[in-house]
């Protein structure tokens, strides 16, 4: 019966798509979160106030400029994000040479 | 006279075709919009329950994305269900010329299509009620499978159903259902886990008021997105299925690239509105039930969320995002030291997903019997009627214990939707 290598096969690919899935959710998925948190903090750092323990401390005008660049990073992953969805939309989807994506055809 | 006769009983026949193509569109747009409610927590639990945004402007938010996502799903997989039922054979192509050398075409005749297809959808639609009132987030996807799969073997046996593809790509009822639901949740909880751990070493010592605010933003996003991704996903399914049934009734060509356009308004539509109407129940017990979760947890679960729907997605690894919105909220649990997971919750809602495929699949298969014992026509009057009473029953039984915008936040040990649920549904009826 062809069905038990098939199943096998099953199983190899899901193996392989799984490993590959885990590694690009781990880049964008965590990595993403991550550069907004280190832009909360420049911005609280940027922005002085109070620390959690509510001495007052002075702001810092290069935490706000660190802070602007870190959330640009999340803002431009997140348009990536929809434009992924816009074009697998339309049965493509993208490639990528350097930071800037290519619409190619579905493989 | 004679003439007239004939024209008069092929009147009657082809309405009577038509018929039942209209219950099998209308209970498919019906699954629609219970697969909008079922999932408005998969991309909003989070942000209700850290009161990022208002319940109702959440599930506006959500809608609107779903909404225009499903507007996207230009290239629409007419092979949906080719993934669990042997129903449809797409054209083939000689790689090397692009020349046509098999053109599509279904693999049974139209009218046993429409029952095997009316009967799924009626197993998806009562798994998911059901689930929805016992406050159960199942996969949408996996209950219209299942009812499929059921109806698939009770009509044309074990050989019907399209179990483990044919080795060339990750296929069938294992490769498409069973493997991915293993999967995905795992590998959803590792990305939310760790995004989690190291966001709070990052904003640790900075004002609880500071990182609520920020990741609010974040929150937002990331949640629209995942909303997004679900329209164009999931829309295009009931937008597959309800194409089938008209290439299978002969009102829309097999080869035909494109959709009917009233079929992405209606299905858009359809998605949109459940989701806005909000499945509370579910909401509930992914934002509250699983673990208390904060704003940065809140968007370490939504990007894990996103990045694996939109990674596997491209990958051509199909998964629900159930079971991915499910593994990030508990993986968020874990990452945070100290963090509170409700594992009785996680076990039950994984009762219910083993549960899903065989639940739906007997109702599935039940409900294509009805139609082999009284006949087509008859049959599927029978089959939609018994829909609208146990859907009505089922809202009935939800109006016991309403969850709603209200009161969806309220602590957890209070539980309302757990607490009056009848023992009876919780237990039995569905094994």
């Amino acid at each position: 019966m062809s069905g038990g290598s098939a199943f096998v096969k099953d199983l190899h690919y899901a193996g392989t798509a799984i490993w590959q899935v885990l590694l690009a959710s781990v880049v964008l998925g965590a990595g993403l979160p991550v550069i907004f948190a280190l832009g909360v903090r420049s911005f609280a750092w940027g922005s002085g106030g109070q620390s959690a323990e509510g001495a007052p401390r002075p702001g810092n005008p290069a935490g706000k400029a660190l802070a602007i660049l870190l959330f640009a990073v999340v803002l431009y992953v997140l348009a990536l994000g929809i434009y992924y969805i816009v074009v697998g939309g339309h049965g493509k989807e993208l490639e990528f040479h350097g930071l800037w994506p290519e619409q190619v055809a579905k493989k | 006279m004679w003439r007239w006769r004939r024209s008069a009983v092929t009147l009657v026949v082809v309405s009577a075709e038509t018929l039942v193509l209209v219950l099998v569109v209308v209970t498919a747009l019906g699954f629609d919009f219970t697969n909008g409610f079922h999932d408005t927590g998969n991309a909003m639990a989070t942000s209700i329950a850290t009161g990022a945004l208002k319940p109702k402007v959440a599930v506006a938010l959500s809608a609107v994305m779903n909404l225009i996502g499903a507007f996207l799903s230009v290239a629409v997989a007419l092979t949906v269900t080719n993934a669990v039922v042997k129903t449809f054979s797409a054209a083939v192509k000689d790689p090397a010329t692009g020349q046509v050398t098999a053109p599509a075409h279904l693999t049974m005749g139209g009218d046993a299509l429409l029952m095997i297809v009316l009967g799924g959808l009626i197993g998806g639609i009562v798994w998911n009620l059901l689930t929805w009132l016992l406050g159960l987030p199942s996969s949408s996807s996996h209950a219209l499978f299942g009812g499929l799969i059921g109806a698939a073997i009770t009509a044309n046996g074990w050989d019907g159903v399209n179990w483990v593809g044919d080795g060339t790509k990750l296929d069938g009822v294992v490769g498409k259902v069973l493997l991915p639901a293993v999967a995905s949740p795992i590998v959803a909880a590792l990305v939310a886990g760790l995004g989690t751990w190291v966001i709070f070493k990052i904003i640790a010592g900075i004002s609880h008021r500071t990182s609520e605010e920020g990741f609010r933003w974040g929150q937002i996003g990331t949640a629209s997105l995942v909303s997004l991704a679900h329209g164009t996903n999931d829309a295009q399914k009931t937008m597959g299925v309800i194409t089938l049934a008209l290439i299978a009734t002969g009102h829309w060509s097999a080869d035909a690239s494109t959709i009917p356009f009233w079929v992405k308004l209606a299905c858009a539509v359809a998605i949109a509105a459940g989701t806005y109407l909000g499945g509370w129940r579910i909401i509930r017990t992914l934002g509250k039930g699983l673990v208390e979760i904060e704003s940065p947890q809140g968007m370490a679960a939504e990007a894990s969320s996103a990045a694996v729907i939109l990674a596997s997605s491209h990958l051509g690894f199909a998964l629900s995002t159930t079971h991915v919105a499910t593994g990030s909220i508990l993986g968020t649990g874990l990452g945070r030291p100290g963090a509170e997971v409700r594992w009785g919750v996680a076990g039950r809602m994984v009762v219910g997903w083993l549960l899903t495929l065989p639940a739906a699949g007997f109702v599935g298969g039940v409900m294509w019997s009805i139609g082999h014992v009284l006949g087509n026509t008859g049959g599927a009057i029978v089959e939609f009627l018994i829909l609208i009473g146990l859907a009505g029953y089922m809202f009935q039984r939800s109006r016991h214990n309403a969850v709603g915008a209200h009161n969806v936040n309220d602590d957890w040990s209070g539980m309302p939707a757990a607490s009056g649920v009848p023992s009876e549904l919780a237990t039995g009826g569905v094994a």
